[in-house]
């Protein structure tokens, strides 16, 4: 990495939408290399964004040996794309964090893995426990921050919200899952998103 | 179901966590292409989203990050989007009439078109533009040729070989999806020295996007063998198909 003049910061940075923190600028010029095919590069956006890749995948996949299979697709298809990277549409944590939502997604609506489903329910509705993270003081201020605003929400928003991109249910899915109509799920999870951005204080 | 416009702005948050159909998040993305207030809160909401995302880190599997960094020195990176537009809109009616001369009517065409209906974002769809003009210069490139073989689980393999870019498509119909959490992975096999090429998408009603992998040595023979979930570093079963590279 010498002469590349990016540090590694080792932990990984939460939500960097609202300002213009260095770790952001960072993830973006790392990104730029990357584009560039720039392997040096790729691995210390590999060790920034593997936990939270691998983590997400792992809450709404469920199973460790999809999860890491899904993670290992998303890896590579940040390498392969970086290049489409479009700063001016969001930062590059959110353009990563929104692959890897939708591969999981796409894997666990796929025919092969409904035995999956019944299981999903349950343990979306948990919230987010760092059973084996490397915690350090960023990612538990983040984490603490991002469960306050969770805890925020109203238990319908925050029910509708988890079940949704924790479980991977389509709202529509959601609204047969509650019993609840499909018009009142929709509102619920704008609704609750609003007010979680909100009380991030994510700006974009 | 017919949506009005408000109906559809209101589907923002459901958009930002990926919670809807596809017919409903293609209506939504035509919609937010020209509502721009619409795609200023989809941004937020997908950046709360990513709050969501990031505290549910863990640390991953030390090994991963071996085959990650493996698997991209292996894999070519897809150039920026604007140039390539471009440079797909110019060679289409190009590549197409030769493409036929060059591999016959075995349907090649219609697997590169499977790449772009199976994609259903934006995003997806970009990349699968890319990849089509990929495979297009695969398909281009001089003595490039068609080879097919049945596998043992039924169905067949179809390769694209070209020996100038060193590069290979492959392509299936009709393998069967795999049960648990199996995977088919693919291989570029020299006599002594087998190297992964990577993992092949789940055939989908018995449909297998085109994988391209590059490296291609003379004498290689692609195969696909049937591993454990994330792939192996060495086939661990016998290949369902074994395809020589050279006649």
């Amino acid at each position: 990495m010498e002469g590349m003049g990016i540090p590694d910061r080792g932990a990984s940075p939460l939500v960097r939408d609202s300002g213009s923190g260095d770790d952001r600028a960072d993830l973006e010029s790392l990104l730029a290399h990357v584009a560039r095919g720039d392997q040096a590069a790729f691995e210390v956006v590999y060790d920034r964004m593997a936990g939270p890749v691998f983590g997400l995948i792992c809450k709404v996949v469920r199973d460790p040996a999809q999860s890491e299979e899904v993670a290992q697709e998303v890896l590579l298809e940040v390498w392969r794309s970086a290049s489409r990277f479009d700063p001016s549409r969001g930062s590059a944590t959110t353009w990563i964090m929104m692959i890897a939502h939708r591969r999981a997604v796409d894997r666990v609506r796929s025919a092969t893995a409904e035995t999956l489903r019944n299981e999903r329910s349950a343990a979306a509705a948990m919230p987010a426990v760092p059973d084996e993270v490397a915690e350090t003081v960023e990612t538990n201020l983040d984490r603490e921050r991002v469960r306050r605003c969770l805890d925020a929400l109203t238990d319908t928003q925050r029910e509708s919200i988890t079940l949704a991109y924790y479980g991977g249910y389509t709202y529509r899915e959601v609204s047969g899952l509650l019993n609840v109509a499909l018009g009142t799920i929709k509102t619920r999870i704008r609704d609750g998103l609003i007010r979680m951005r909100d009380c991030m204080g994510v700006t974009w | 179901m017919k949506l009005l416009s408000h109906d559809l702005h209101t589907l923002s948050g459901a958009y930002a966590v990926d919670a809807l159909d596809p017919a409903e998040r293609e209506k939504f993305e035509r919609h937010m292409n020209r509502c721009q207030e619409c795609s200023h809160e989809v941004r937020g909401l997908q950046a709360t989203a990513t709050g969501l995302a990031m505290s549910a880190a863990q640390v991953p599997p030390p090994e991963l990050k071996r085959r990650v960094l493996t698997a991209a020195a292996r894999t070519r990176q897809l150039p920026p989007v604007s140039e390539h537009r471009a440079v797909v809109q110019r060679r289409r009616p190009q590549w197409m009439p030769r493409l036929a001369v060059a591999v016959g009517a075995a349907g090649m065409a219609v697997v590169i078109a499977l790449g772009i209906t199976l994609a259903r974002t934006q995003n997806e769809l970009d990349s699968a533009r890319a990849q089509q003009h990929a495979l297009a210069a695969v398909l281009n490139s001089p003595g490039a040729t068609m080879l097919s073989a049945r596998t043992t689980l039924g169905g067949s393999a179809t390769i694209v070989v070209s020996r100038q870019l060193r590069e290979v498509i492959f392509t299936s119909e009709g393998l069967p999806a795999l049960p648990g959490k199996k995977v088919y992975q693919l291989w570029l096999m020299a006599p002594h020295h087998i190297v992964s090429a990577g993992l092949l998408p789940q055939p989908a009603n018995g449909r297998m996007p085109p994988v391209l992998a590059s490296g291609l040595l003379a004498g290689d023979k692609i195969g696909v063998t049937v591993e454990p979930a994330g792939g192996t570093a060495q086939p661990t079963t016998s290949p369902i198909v074994v395809i020589p590279t050279a006649s």
